[in-house]
């Protein structure tokens, strides 16, 4: 059976979020690509280390989920998480001297590139499918404390779908009713190997969730319109329902694995069809054919991006790198 | 006013528990049959009826679900205390107490706790054969961010889990299923006992014998056979295998010169290899011997109880190792 994606209908979202939210999203999505691209530029000189795992391709989904949803719930997501904290308020500053293992850095220099955290993200973790448990916990914490304005959202990639986490996970969510969003961002590939080749059914939510006695859904992770609308059904049902949800949303990845990742598994003329799916490109297409914004608005806010990352490059490069002295602190609280 | 009273390992910690959910509103207890089965070992007994299904939470069989789901709990305001019905399933868990609870407030630069306590029994217990039988302490305790206590009584357990509850950071509460029924004259009062403090079981001057746990019981007997003999031990209960006690530990080796270290687990990279260590290093001046251990030998637990004996310290075992120490037999 293929995915067919929950239906949204655009200017009704376009009616909803209004000109100026729909530019801060744009500006957003622009921001991550260029934060990805300029670090992946620092790494190639060596300024950056470690493993490093761009979103690139993915942005509209955690764009549309961060303004449908609101910041003030639980945020938990993999390694592939510069997005979703540049999204809760970290700064690219900040960011930016992480990678590069500076004291100014978001986690002191002590998580680099798959560890980022905000006051509500509660990870960046390393380990496939190691924040699924966490943010069914969180979602726990909710429960417990009664708290229905909130929800826990779990970010993961389709290559944590197999892993035994997420099935203990959500059989603990769905027995104990925890208001947790599990997101699937189904980018194709775990690592070099086709989700085809990793998961015993094609639909990743809808094929699972019934298991699970839950909802499953379906969104298209190269339409911000499609992700918004849907993830503005699902804070509306989870906050009312109290019952977690599956979902899965299907983009690319427009880089490899991580940078290590020459990504010959699959070839060139593959990932340029890809790449015309661009989700920034039909965004500002969008945005141009409703009168928003013009051409001229994006390549000005193209050019802010990149100074702004550009400033955090060159912060990163002049902060200070931890004091060796505080190498055995913080271990414990 | 002193009151006394006489109660056992379990009801001991079942009273740290049950005193601390009344002080904070956050702690609950989560794991497999603590609710309406009353605990396997019966530590949580009554304590459904008392508090109610929100803070005493059965599971399913689902360690690494219901660990995980505690930690994220932990980082996001909650004080849960996890049952492993035995820690030998704390393994299916693994990932999410090693990547996830001890690495949380380091790598998130300090801004995210994790204040849970894991217990349960650890160790050997009644013929339970290859599976059911490791001892934990040495494979945890070789990783940084775990505070790490193994109680021998009713007084530590007791005074051990309330500050174990209250500390914000992961803990690994070690009990033994053979032991949940020692009684013991102890204090109806509140107290707590701090980590990282050593006891002095038995006062000597001849020979240190250090363990922890259930050993101390074995190493009490070795004590009262060796003073009919004339021989003075001092026993040591570490109680705190991380942070270890080691000036306790150093002031009686510089005074007996003579030490053997008895661990319930396996030999090799133990946790008495590491207290030895730091024995050689602090006390080398001392030492008028080669410092002795006895530990569970390199085999999985066998079933046959002769087998299980003889794997295991026990007395024959630690007193040859005395009379090696002291080169008397």
């Amino acid at each position: 059976m293929t995915n067919s994606f929950f239906p949204v209908d655009r200017s009704s979202v376009i009616h909803r979020l209004g000109p100026q939210a729909l530019i801060n999203c744009l500006k957003q999505m622009i921001l991550i690509r260029q934060f990805e691209t300029r670090a992946e530029a620092a790494y190639q000189q060596g300024k950056i280390g470690g493993f490093f795992h761009a979103y690139t391709g993915q942005e509209a989904i955690q764009v549309a989920a961060v303004q449908a949803l609101g910041p003030n719930n639980w945020y938990s997501t993999s390694y592939r998480c510069h997005s979703l904290a540049l999204l809760l308020g970290a700064t690219p500053n900040e960011l930016m001297a992480e990678l590069y293992g500076r004291e100014t850095g978001n986690a002191k220099g002590r998580g680099g590139s798959m560890h980022f955290f905000t006051e509500r993200l509660l990870g960046g973790f390393g380990i496939v499918t190691g924040q699924v448990p966490i943010a069914t916990g969180a979602a726990f914490t909710l429960k417990y404390q009664d708290n229905r304005n909130e929800l826990s959202i779990c970010f993961l990639g389709d290559g944590a779908v197999p892993q035994g986490a997420f099935h203990e996970s959500l059989n603990l969510a769905s027995l104990w009713d925890l208001p947790c969003i599990y997101v699937i961002e189904n980018n194709k590939w775990g690592m070099g190997t086709p989700v085809s080749k990793a998961v015993c059914v094609p639909r990743l939510a809808e094929d699972k969730a019934p298991g699970y006695n839950m909802k499953g859904y379906t969104f298209d992770g190269m339409d911000f319109f499609n992700c918004l609308g849907g993830f503005l059904h699902l804070r509306e049902e989870v906050l009312t329902q109290q019952r977690p949800v599956l979902v899965e949303v299907i983009t690319e990845r427009f880089k490899g694995h991580s940078i290590s990742d020459p990504g010959l598994y699959r070839s060139k003329e593959c990932l340029k069809e890809i790449m015309q799916a661009d989700p920034i490109t039909r965004f500002e297409q969008i945005l141009l054919q409703e009168g928003v914004i013009n051409e001229q608005d994006v390549k000005e806010w193209e050019k802010e991006a990149r100074a702004s990352v550009v400033e955090a490059m060159d912060y990163a490069e002049k902060s200070p790198w931890p004091s060796v002295l505080t190498l055995e602190e913080g271990v414990f609280s | 006013m002193t009151g006394k009273q006489t109660i056992d390992i379990r009801d001991a910690i079942r009273q740290a528990m049950d005193e601390e959910m009344t002080r904070d509103a956050t702690v609950f207890v989560m794991g497999e049959e603590v609710g309406e089965y009353n605990g396997a070992y019966k530590v949580t007994k009554g304590m459904l009826d008392k508090w109610g299904p929100k803070r005493i939470i059965d599971t399913p069989i689902s360690e690494l679900g219901f660990a995980g789901l505690c930690i994220g709990a932990a980082m996001t305001g909650l004080r849960p205390i996890v049952e492993f019905m035995s820690f030998n399933f704390s393994f299916v868990a693994a990932d999410q107490l090693i990547s996830n609870a001890i690495k949380m407030y380091y790598m998130s630069g300090g801004r995210f706790k994790v204040p849970i306590v894991f217990r349960g029994p650890n160790g050997s217990a009644a013929q339970v054969s290859s599976q059911h039988s490791h001892c934990v302490e040495a494979i945890y305790g070789n990783l940084p961010g775990w505070k790490i206590v193994a109680p021998s009584n009713a007084y530590d357990a007791k005074g051990l889990m309330k500050t174990a509850i209250r500390d914000d950071n992961p803990v690994l509460f070690l009990e033994s299923e053979l032991m949940y029924g020692d009684k013991m004259e102890i204090p109806t009062q509140e107290y707590l006992i701090p980590f990282g403090k050593a006891q002095i079981v038995t006062a000597g001057k001849d020979i240190t014998l250090v363990t922890h746990g259930r050993m101390v019981t074995i190493c009490k007997e070795v004590v009262k056979e060796l003073a009919r003999k004339g021989v003075q031990a001092e026993l040591i209960d570490l109680r705190t295998i991380k942070p270890v006690d080691i000036a306790t530990v150093a002031a009686s080796v510089k005074k007996t010169g003579r030490c053997v270290l008895v661990e319930e687990g396996h030999i090799f990279a133990g946790i008495a290899a590491e207290v030895g260590f730091q024995i050689m290093t602090h006390c080398f001046d001392y030492l008028d011997a080669p410092l002795e251990r006895v530990c569970q030998m390199e085999t999985p637990m066998p079933y046959s109880k002769v087998l299980e004996k003889e794997t295991l310290p026990n007395v024959e075992r630690v007193l040859a190792s005395v009379h090696k120490t002291l080169n008397t037999q």
